[in-house]
């Protein structure tokens, strides 16, 4: 036999990729493809139902462990060398700009993209029942990627940095009994400083992206059991009463649902386990809806993996990552602005530190935790949870409203000036 | 409660109980190691230099210290702390209108540290000045002071 085709061979072991025992055997035999199921329905991989949010803010996850990598290759945390290197990466190391830029803004879109597949689960009512405990793991998700763009910000050691640390961390000391504690532990001081510096590098590039990480697994695992991608709410079926038999029975007796064996199959590990498994049950004609995840899965995915990387790489060709002068803890700028995903955190704390920064982002986190345990609600149609729906709708509106004034109304000594107004001169 | 069953509850507590102190010694151990035994910081009593060092009239800032150090010609020395208490920022202090404001939230306070506009909780910080035996201004950051404290030179 040919030297070869046995080396081959011994690497790739499936049948011909023209058989579908190939097919299959290309996803289970793989180990980076095996999270996949064998054959997926044609019609939950439609665009119009996902958005492929997910897909996209993992491939953002994954630009951003690459660009993140590199990066440390000229990154000392110490201040002020931090700085310099900024300006080294800047100005001297070859496509060190360039992968700044990436970084940044792989950074930037995944918050963005986090918050609206965040908003698509929502809307598809896809945490419903069996899935609930993976939109908890979700909510984890956005958390750590907030905290993760929290610690790499202070990390290029500017002006912005600084300020946007300092006014961040002394929000979380308003927290009752134990705020003052975790702000010295999370800074290593009493002040954003060398110690600080180092604390949020290790959080930043060790300890969030391992978490990251094994939520992510689990997250992307618990998908699979939890019965694939969710069914689009257009191919939903109706709540069906034509199904109820009343015959043998008197008039005024409960009515019996029935369902003729038949017509569904449920699949499970048979034999293995005992019980109802939670997966959803496969009418016949969904079957036939059904292809081999090679090609029609994996080719939607590279596709969406490959517009992600050129968006990116687009953008950081034309917009530079903002980097402003060395950090000067003398020196606060006018106005200090947090990061523009904390901008509505900050006007809240501009009202109240106590309320604005700990009391309503605590019961912000909490009411998205308990979502799918307190909608008691089975269906999953939008005609169906017009309630849900207002609320959620009125939550993302407030947040982006919050935003929005902070991003652009807010001027000198945070007073309201509107962003066509140009201010000249110190606030009075 | 039979014996089995006496056994099987009383070591199972044991149990439960040395993985609890376990993993609670483990994280107090965990908690005390994060929380730093010696601070590399500036200390909190420092000079600033001789009385003859700072003009009357408008305060003076020091930027390291961040403090605004007053001088009046009849009523002498009083020092004011800089950062903000809202959330840290440091103030600006205008002669014009002889008040702090912070550029962060717009909170304004008054000649005397009062709190006049905007979400600050509480007064700036005065602290206790002194003068040293060797003729120096000695500020201690702990010795928070009524904001009537002066020090005559």
């Amino acid at each position: 036999m040919n030297i070869f085709r046995e080396v081959y061979q011994s690497i790739v072991r499936r049948d011909p990729l023209s058989t579908d025992k190939g097919k299959s055997e290309l996803v289970f035999l793989n180990v980076w493809l095996h999270i996949h199921p064998a054959k997926v329905k044609k019609e939950n991989m439609k665009f119009r139902h996902s958005f492929y949010l997910g897909f996209i803010t993992f491939f953002l996850f994954l630009i951003l462990v690459t660009t993140g990598i590199a990066l440390m290759f000229y990154y000392r945390p110490f201040p002020p060398q931090s700085y310099q290197d900024m300006k080294d990466l800047q100005f001297v190391v070859f496509l060190g700009p360039f992968l700044r830029n990436m970084h940044r803004w792989a950074a930037h879109g995944m918050v963005v993209c986090v918050f609206l597949h965040m908003c698509r689960v929502f809307y598809t009512g896809s945490y419903k029942k069996p899935r609930q405990f993976n939109w908890v793991i979700g909510i984890f998700l956005l958390l750590l990627t907030l905290g993760l763009s929290f610690t790499g910000y202070l990390l290029p050691w500017d002006q912005l940095a600084y300020w946007a640390i300092t006014v961040g961390t002394n929000i979380g000391s308003y927290a009752p009994f134990i705020g003052g504690t975790l702000r010295e532990v999370l800074l290593g001081g009493h002040s954003v400083g060398q110690a600080a510096l180092v604390r949020f590098y290790v959080l930043h590039v060790a300890i969030l992206p391992s978490l990251m990480i094994l939520l992510t697994i689990v997250h992307f695992w618990r998908v699979r059991k939890d019965g694939g991608l969710s069914r689009p709410v257009w191919k939903l079926k109706a709540p069906s009463t034509a199904g109820l038999v009343t015959i043998g029975t008197s008039a005024d007796a409960p009515l019996v649902p029935t369902q003729a064996a038949s017509t569904t199959k449920t699949y499970g590990l048979m034999e293995v386990v005992t019980g109802k498994p939670i997966f959803e049950q496969v009418t016949p004609e969904e079957e036939e809806d059904t292809v081999f995840s090679y090609p029609y899965a994996f080719v939607r995915e590279a596709v969406t993996l490959m517009a992600t990387v050129t968006t990116i790489m687009a953008m950081s060709l034309f917009l530079n990552a903002p980097l402003e002068e060395l950090a000067n803890p003398a020196k606060t700028p006018n106005p200090a602005k947090a990061p523009w995903y904390f901008l509505g955190l900050q006007e809240l704390v501009s009202h109240s530190a106590l309320l604005g920064g700990v009391v309503a982002p605590a019961l912000m986190v909490i009411a998205l935790l308990v979502i799918p345990y307190i909608d008691r609600n089975p269906s999953r149609r939008p005609r169906d949870r017009k309630w849900a729906i207002w609320l959620f709708t009125a939550f993302v509106v407030v947040n982006l409203v919050l935003i929005v004034v902070g991003t652009f109304f807010r001027g000198p000594g945070w007073a309201l000036v509107p962003p066509w107004v140009h201010v000249v001169g110190r606030p009075e | 409660m039979d014996r089995r069953t006496f056994f099987k509850v009383s070591w199972g507590s044991v149990g439960v109980a040395a993985l609890l102190s376990a993993v609670g010694v483990s994280l107090t151990a965990v908690g005390r190691y994060l929380m730093p035994t010696v601070f590399y910081e500036p200390p909190q009593a420092f000079k600033i230099g001789t009385p003859g060092d700072f003009a009357f009239g408008a305060p003076t800032f020091l930027v390291d210290e961040k403090i605004y150090v007053f001088h009046d010609r009849e009523r002498g020395f009083a020092v004011a702390s800089a950062v903000c208490t809202h959330l840290g920022c440091t103030v600006a202090h205008f002669q014009s209108d002889q008040k702090f404001h912070c550029p962060c939230h717009g909170s304004v306070f008054g000649a005397d540290g009062n709190v006049q506009h905007g979400p600050a909780p509480r007064a700036l910080d005065w602290f206790e000045v002194t003068l040293a035996r060797d003729g120096q201004l000695r500020v201690d950051k702990n010795k928070v002071v009524p904001p009537t404290y002066r020090l005559m030179v």
